[in-house]
């Protein structure tokens, strides 16, 4: 793990980038400096060509719970920055966010409230240790919830996610609850988390860099688009990779039966 | 009834069946099958006896994608191929043919790949009780897309990602795209599935061919557009029926408890 940042744990492990919250005495919530640091994070990760897939987690009993709203009381700046930025639609916390490339696997080690909900709704896949819940506080203490539930509505049957915005600290969500209505694939033991996020992380890594990349662009974009653009939009992206060499690489290794040799992004 | 090399085109009462029938190629799309479904949907939606169509594969698979060992050995198929997708002229599922009749697609073992095609652009889905479905393109560096961009905007869209990303490493279990919602049904045993697809479109061929058809172009419609101009552009379809003769005899067949006698333009 690279040490030069204070809120976060960064490092690789082969081929999976690892990006862990580490303020676990504080729900591991976004104080200025985390919000800081997971720019910065999510950034190194995306432009290591040695990474392949990154796996977003928490340290302690918390996987986020959000801003640290005393924090960044004290810290008048940040809290500035940070307003301005959440009235722009300029936020730079989650992997979506942040532009990142690579695929992102979420790993909800426990509770995530409020703003962590951004970390589940822009990852691309999300796993949950069974005693992880999920609630979105705001409404409770007379704040309005919008990007981390819209993202999630997309994704996932609408009504989970209004009523969990409308019952705000009032109720949660199990990770049971949660792998039904789809917005997770798979729940573990609480302390097989990390191996099963491995695990998957270690599948993506087999496949071709460049053609996860056009492809996550291409599912992601359709989100902004109605249907028939969406899908218009989607053929340039598959397209964009005719020609390159992990086109021919992979049907060749597929038949030799051995393991591709991508080539990174 | 047009002759086909690649399927076979079939009418059983008022439901048309449309079945892939490369079976020794798990039913890959090769250049010729690419043409005959263009010709297949036009025709089953043309005639006026069928109400329904059930669309389904021969052998232990459904379908698997387009036919990579055709595009690897014939320049003209790839170029034709490349063609259609840069230009986005599609011809193969019902929703590119603009096919406002009911369709239910029965998946009968793997579907693999390309094969969501088939599976996003249907109205109604079920399956055998051995049906696989997983997606390896990324994993022969190949771009995911259209197919997932359409099932995205159908189902919970964490489980597309992981499908999408995933590649070949993992498949998904009929019983998960079920609770997912991405088919409606299990058929078991699997040698029932036909049976009961063709039950199921009995049942459907009981409705109104006019209503259905134009609840049809609203949904699938909906899926364009922003929700309140999905909605206006739903009123639209809907005013359309009005002063049909479906209309009157819809609620008279009803009170006089006997099979409605539809109007087929």
């Amino acid at each position: 793990m690279t040490s030069d940042y204070e809120s976060l744990r960064v490092g690789r492990d082969g081929h999976v980038g690892w990006l862990v919250f580490d303020r676990p005495d504080a729900g591991n919530a976004m104080d200025a400096t985390m919000l800081a640091e997971l720019e910065r994070a999510w950034s190194e990760l995306d432009a290591d060509p040695e990474v392949r897939v990154i796996v977003n987690t928490g340290e302690g009993a918390a996987f986020q719970t959000g801003l640290d709203v005393v924090q960044l009381a004290r810290d008048r700046d940040a809290l500035r920055e940070q307003s301005r930025r959440t009235r722009d639609a300029e936020l730079e916390l989650s992997a979506w966010q942040c532009g990142v490339r690579k695929p992102v696997v979420a790993a909800v080690n426990g509770v995530c409230a409020g703003g962590g909900l951004h970390f589940v709704a822009d990852a691309d896949i999300v796993i949950a240790a069974s005693d992880a819940t999920f609630l979105d506080p705001h409404v409770s203490i007379g704040q309005v919830t919008a990007y981390e539930a819209i993202a999630l509505a997309r994704k996932s049957p609408m009504e989970a996610v209004v009523r969990m915005a409308l019952t705000g600290s009032h109720e949660r969500v199990t990770a049971e609850r949660a792998y039904r209505l789809g917005i997770v694939s798979e729940v573990v033991e609480p302390d097989r988390l990390r191996d099963a996020a491995a695990e998957v992380a270690g599948k993506i890594a087999r496949n071709s860099p460049a053609a996860m990349e056009a492809s996550k662009r291409a599912l992601w974009g359709a989100l902004e688009l109605g249907l028939t653009d969406a899908c218009r939009a989607g053929a340039q992206d598959l397209v964009s990779v005719w020609g390159h060499p992990d086109q021919t690489e992979g049907p060749l290794a597929f038949t030799e039966r051995r393991e591709p040799q991508w080539e990174e992004i | 009834m047009g002759s086909y090399e690649t399927l076979k085109v079939e009418r059983h009462g008022p439901v048309g069946w449309l079945i892939f029938d490369r079976p020794d190629q798990l039913n890959a799309m090769n250049s010729t099958m690419r043409d005959e479904l263009a010709d297949a949907w036009l025709e089953l939606d043309g005639d006026p006896e069928v109400r329904a169509i059930v669309h389904t594969g021969e052998g232990r698979a459904f379908q698997t994608g387009v036919d990579v060992a055709e595009l690897a050995s014939d320049g003209l198929g790839m170029e034709r191929y490349r063609q259609s997708v840069e230009a986005w002229d599609l011809h193969f599922t019902s929703w590119h043919q603009e096919v406002w009749k009911p369709v239910i697609t029965a998946v009968n073992g793997i579907c693999a790949g390309g094969a969501f095609h088939w599976v996003a652009d249907a109205d109604i889905v079920i399956a055998s009780s051995d049906a696989q479905f997983f997606d390896p393109h990324v994993s022969v560096g190949q771009v995911t897309s259209i197919e997932m961009i359409t099932l995205l905007r159908k189902m919970p869209v964490e489980a597309v990602m992981r499908m999408a990303l995933v590649g070949i490493h993992e498949r998904m279990p009929v019983e998960r795209a079920y609770e997912l919602g991405m088919l409606s049904q299990i058929v078991d045993p699997p040698e029932k599935l036909r049976e009961t697809a063709q039950e199921l479109g009995e049942t459907i061929a009981k409705n109104s061919p006019a209503a259905m058809a134009a609840s049809k172009r609203a949904l699938w419609g909906a899926l364009e557009l922003g929700l309140t101009d999905a909605c206006r552009a739903g009123a639209q379809e809907l005013t359309s029926m009005w002063g049909h003769p479906d209309q009157e005899e819809g609620p008279r067949a009803f009170a006089e408890k006997r099979l409605a006698d539809w109007t087929v333009s």
